[in-house]
């Protein structure tokens, strides 16, 4: 009995040092992800906030929680969808605290998030449309804006959103076939803006 | 103005950014209106699509990834900061433990040998005693001290020597210890015996003997005769 009381202490280093080492290789297989899929995790979270600083503290997060999972997850391969749907569901969580809200609101009217214009009427338009477009974005359903996200993102195929979101090929077709219809619905009122375009 | 039949079909394939069908082709032809109004919806489309594209592909800052590896590095510490203390601390009570559970024997051992003194002891175990205390200290120790007689002693055999001995000690497992305590517990019954176990018997040594040479005569061997056989027997006993 002796022996065994001896003996725990001693199995639990051992054990300790095996849960270090897997821990540390968890690790260097994030780091290799990391820098693919942070980027991702941005991106995803500023399509929904709209907001820079927002964005990247809500990635940070995300890319957090998703390391302190990262050695439960058994298929690796779908690690990315995994992140998206964090920093989504990070980023919807974030918008709909009102404090962030009026933020993110002051802070978007900064020309610096625009796209370069020409003159100051394109500024002006685009500047107006682009708000309109974040509202009819806002009131998205989350499964079509999370999917018409991903598809506005550079490098990302139809088959690559649907293994991402887990859902199928055709699905993804439609849900961004839907998106940009609702979205169309919204801002066809604003037809002059684009003409000035 | 979008003609009502085709209105449907003009947004649709406006949003779907494919190849028109032909009827719809050939009334887009004709149309100018319908013609119009798809040209409206095409920049609709294309404008969404130009935002969307813009508020998607942000540059990503710098300082992102930097600071996701320095949380990282924090959560990591801190998870390793939490386990290391614990592990530690269970190793220390566990060792703690093995050492509280190693002295209690012994302290009970000497508890015994207190009660035991020799204000407790019978005389003939004081006689005995003082006997073997002259001879050899170590075979001094009272009943419940009895010191490990090594020549019967097994690894798995213990004494409780007393509590000033240097004397080797000897871990007794549990299912002998009950047999142990049945002894000691006779031994305490029966004071003579106990007193006689230890009372040191001098060692005999095996003295030599000398024994004298067989002296035999010279045999006179005679043919066989009735009487001269007779006095030959006699002869050979008288020797």
């Amino acid at each position: 009995m002796q022996e065994l009381v001896l003996d725990q202490p001693v199995s639990r280093a051992r054990s300790e040092l095996v849960r270090e080492a897997a821990q540390a290789d968890a690790r260097r297989e994030f780091e290799e992800r990391l820098a693919e899929c942070g980027p991702l995790a941005f991106r995803v979270a500023r399509g929904v906030l709209r907001n820079t600083a927002d964005a990247e503290d809500v990635a940070q997060e995300a890319l957090l929680r998703a390391y302190k999972s990262f050695e439960r997850l058994r298929d690796r391969n779908r690690f990315r969808g995994w992140l998206v749907r964090i920093s989504f569901r990070l980023a919807l969580d974030r918008l709909r605290s009102a404090k962030r809200r009026e933020q993110r609101d002051m802070l978007w009217s900064e020309p610096a998030h625009l796209a370069p214009s020409a003159t100051a009427e394109e500024v002006a338009a685009s500047n107006q449309f682009q708000g309109h477009l974040e509202r009819a974005l806002d009131e998205l359903p989350e499964k079509l804006r999370l999917v018409l996200l991903l598809s506005a993102m550079e490098g990302h195929t139809i088959g690559e959103i649907a293994a991402m979101v887990g859902v199928p090929l055709g699905t993804v077709k439609s849900r961004i076939f839907l998106a940009r219809k609702k979205l169309a619905e919204k801002l066809r009122c604003y037809a002059n803006v684009i003409r000035m375009r | 103005m979008l003609c009502e039949r085709h209105k449907n079909a003009v947004i649709e394939a406006a949003a779907n950014d494919a190849a028109l069908s032909g009827e719809l082709r050939e009334h887009l032809a004709e149309c100018a209106s319908c013609r119009a109004a798809f040209a409206e919806e095409q920049s609709l489309f294309a404008a969404i699509d130009s935002s969307l594209h813009a508020a998607a592909n942000v540059e990503v800052p710098t300082s992102l990834l930097p600071r996701v590896r320095a949380r990282l590095d924090e959560a990591a510490a801190s998870r390793l900061g939490w386990v290391r203390p614990l592990v530690f601390a269970f190793a220390g009570v566990a060792l703690a433990l093995v050492v509280a559970l190693m002295a209690r024997p012994h302290r009970a051992g000497r508890q015994e040998v207190a009660k035991q003194g020799p204000a407790g002891a019978p005389a003939s175990m004081a006689t005995a005693a003082n006997t073997n205390r002259e001879k050899t200290s170590s075979e001094s120790t009272p009943i419940a001290a009895i010191p490990v007689n090594h020549s019967h002693t097994s690894r798995d055999s213990t004494s409780s020597h007393s509590a000033a001995s240097s004397n080797p000690e000897v871990l007794v497992p549990p299912d002998e210890r009950e047999g142990l305590a049945l002894l000691v517990a006779s031994l305490n019954e029966h004071r003579d015996l106990a007193a006689a176990l230890l009372v040191h018997v001098p060692e005999k040594k095996d003295l030599s003997i000398d024994v004298e040479r067989l002296q035999i005569d010279a045999l006179e061997i005679k043919p066989l005769d009735g009487r001269e056989t007779e006095a030959l027997d006699s002869g050979g006993e008288k020797r």
